[in-house]
């Protein structure tokens, strides 16, 4: 065993530092600057959820779903755009030949998918599947309560994506 | 035997050698890019640009290196110097001397051209479309299509051919095609069946079969959609199953006749999704049967066998087999080898040679055994009952590995054998058959791949003691012997599903322990 070399990268404290009682001194004015803001000027920071709900903003990517056209028959037509795109691997899809004659722009729809799950424990939000999306399909709605009570229930099936949502201006 | 394979010859550069007498014309050379290329007398422009590798490459729709050329895209159209139009490079015989240019701003405009004129009536609806990622179309409008459409007329929409079955394989979406009439003359040179047809013509041309009530009936009808350029010709068997882009491609050989075509296996996550022919020109050229091209359902059949069985002790003769260990079934099954004092080997044809020779020398080893193979498919005994079934490549012998089997010295199998034997040990593949005729009373020790429904049947008739899972074709090494006297070698393109063990494995555990 050879001798190691070492090298001490600690910081010596100066005198000042030494004292804390300057660092102490800081600190107290900030919880006395926060006490009056609260106590004197009455000013909030929190809000009583969930009657106040926080204005987030139009964009914010919450809960997906699947857009749906007027005869309730989704728009996506299993294309794996997304699953290829999605960089978390939440997406997972089965395609199937669409047997019923629905039209969209005068021409057929082929395909459809069989089951479309989405692990929403996996999924990090990123949008990246609303982006691929070639039908404007998928979409992440601004709803943000999405606690479940078992983990299956966080793998969302087509059936719950295809519900209706409502008020989002400015996306899709 | 030959054991050379020559994938992609018709690529192969021709070699520029002096003539050997002054009087010997030199070897013709063509200018293409630039680049001075020898070529074979014959040859196009495309081929000769293709067998050297020179220059990029030229776009072709119509043109395919196993068909019989048409010229009718006006895709690979090149500038040729002292000549006043373009040319079509893929029907156009190369000269000595040419010059040629491919990648001129004439030619691209021109591509470009046609590309605007294909697109307008193409549905673009590659999110559906199952070609999408290995498409021509896709690709070539990359490369050189516009990248807007003028085009603001109502698209062609064909009502009653959008999803339009040919036949139980094929269906057609004539809404994408570009009317190249591959697949055409595909039916008329290739397979000669003639049961496809271009029907009306200019705007209404139309893909249809020729007898609309009894569709598409030739053998290779996989192949259609394989050199199709665009998706309006998709297999049923992969259609919507997985894009493309998903898939891993590995080379293998497909084990379904004595042919030994070559294929890819095209696999996702372990699962085969397709196979695909690879050009070999000595074996199977560009194309493939559609029975081999399904084949992959038998290696992942749900009923496989994929655990070793074995009969309880003293149970009666239609007792059910259990789901055991290996260890256990090594420990069972030395005893009866031991105990036994005639044990008859039976391969089954579509084994391969190495596994053939493994379980010949292991018998080799033990006192009394002997060895015979059994093909017994379309009632083929040996290699001289095979046949060719069609003009291209189906076989007669629905097994892989007959001759790679009697190059061995093993013999065909004697029905007067098996009545004194103490245990029959029977290797297959998949594909052999067994030997029900030859029913005995001695016990008999199944080995390889068997579904659930097979070993239930042979159950039946035999009094079966255990099961052995093995492994397919593309889930091992090995070679195998074609109907020509080719031997091909494979590599493992899938992992094995489930407890199942090479030959070489089994033999040591049954016999060294």
């Amino acid at each position: 065993m050879g001798k190691i070399n070492t090298v001490n990268v600690s910081k010596k404290y100066t005198f000042k530092e030494s004292l804390y009682l300057v660092a102490i001194i800081q600190g107290m004015m900030i919880t006395l600057k926060r006490f009056f803001e609260g106590f004197v000027l009455h000013k909030k920071f929190t809000i009583m959820y969930p009657e106040e709900r926080r204005d987030y903003s139009q964009r914010f990517r919450g809960e997906h779903f699947i857009s749906i056209d007027n005869n309730k028959t989704e728009n996506c037509t299993a294309c794996f755009l997304c699953e290829t795109v999605c960089p978390a691997e939440c997406i997972h899809i089965v395609a199937d030949e669409r047997e019923d004659d629905q039209n969209l722009y005068g021409v057929k729809k082929e395909k459809k998918p069989l089951s479309f799950d989405i692990d929403a424990l996996r999924c990090c939000f990123c949008g990246m599947c609303e982006e691929a999306c070639p039908k404007d399909a998928i979409k992440l709605s601004r709803n943000y309560e999405m606690s479940v009570l078992k983990r299956d229930d966080a793998i969302y099936d087509l059936d719950h994506l295809k519900r209706e949502v409502k008020g989002l201006k400015g996306r899709g | 035997m030959k054991t050379e394979l020559n994938y992609q010859s018709y690529k192969k550069p021709v070699i520029d050698t002096p003539p050997a007498t002054p009087e010997a014309k030199p070897t013709p050379k063509i200018t293409i890019d630039g680049v001075v290329i020898p070529f074979q007398a014959g040859d196009t422009i495309m081929q000769a640009a293709e067998r050297a590798n020179a220059a990029a490459e030229i776009p072709r729709f119509c043109y395919h290196p196993g068909l019989p050329i048409a010229g009718t895209c006006r895709m690979c159209t090149v500038e040729v110097e002292k000549m006043p139009k373009l040319m079509t490079s893929c029907s156009t015989p190369a000269a000595d001397g040419m010059i040629v240019h491919t990648q001129s701003p004439k030619v691209r405009k021109s591509r470009t051209g046609v590309m605007e004129f294909l697109l307008a009536n193409h549905p673009l609806d590659c999110p559906v479309c199952d070609k999408a990622g290995e498409c021509e179309l896709q690709d070539y409008n990359f490369e050189y299509g516009p990248s807007t459409s003028r085009f603001v007329e109502e698209k062609r929409v064909w009502d009653d051919a959008t999803t339009k079955k040919l036949s139980d394989k094929v269906t057609l979406n004539m809404n994408r095609c570009v009317h190249c009439e591959r697949c055409v003359r595909f039916t008329d040179e290739v397979t000669k069946t003639n049961d496809l047809v271009m029907k009306n013509r200019g705007y209404k041309k139309e893909l249809s079969a020729t007898d609309e009530e009894r569709g598409l009936w030739n053998d290779y009808q996989g192949c259609l959609t394989d050199f199709c350029p665009v998706g309006a010709l998709t297999f049923n068997d992969f259609r919507f199953h997985k894009r493309v882009w998903f898939l891993d491609k590995k080379k293998s050989i497909c084990d379904q006749c004595s042919k030994g075509c070559n294929i890819e296996v095209h696999s996702d996550q372990n699962v085969v999704e397709r196979l695909m022919p690879v050009f070999n020109e000595s074996v199977n050229g560009h194309w493939m049967c559609d029975e081999g091209r399904v084949s992959y359902h038998t290696a992942m059949n749900p009923l496989r066998i994929v655990s070793p069985l074995l009969k309880s002790k003293g149970a009666s003769k239609d007792a059910a087999l259990v789901s055991t260990t290996w260890e256990f079934l090594f420990q069972q099954l030395n005893v009866v080898i031991k105990s036994s004092k005639k044990i008859l080997f039976i391969i089954g044809t579509d084994a391969s040679c190495e596994e053939a020779e493994q379980v010949k020398n292991w018998s080799s080893k033990l006192a009394g055994s002997s060895v015979v193979y059994f093909n017994g498919v379309n009632g083929v005994q040996t290699s001289k009952d095979d046949g060719k079934l069609d003009h291209l490549l189906r076989m007669k012998d629905k097994t892989s590995n007959t001759r790679g089997v009697e190059a061995l010295g093993i013999q065909p199998i004697n029905p007067n054998q098996v009545s004194d034997a103490d245990l029959v040990i029977y290797l297959r593949a998949g594909r052999a058959q067994l030997p029900i005729e030859f029913s005995s009373s001695a016990p008999w020790l199944l080995w390889g791949v068997w579904n659930l429904e097979e070993v239930k049947s042979v159950q039946q008739k035999l009094n079966v003691v255990g099961l052995i899972p093995g492994l397919m074709t593309m889930e091992k090494d090995g070679s195998y012997v074609n109907e020509s006297q080719l031997k091909q070698t494979v590599t493992t393109t899938i992992q094995t599903t489930g407890h199942c063990l090479t030959v070489n494995k089994v033999i040591e555990g049954l016999w060294i322990k």
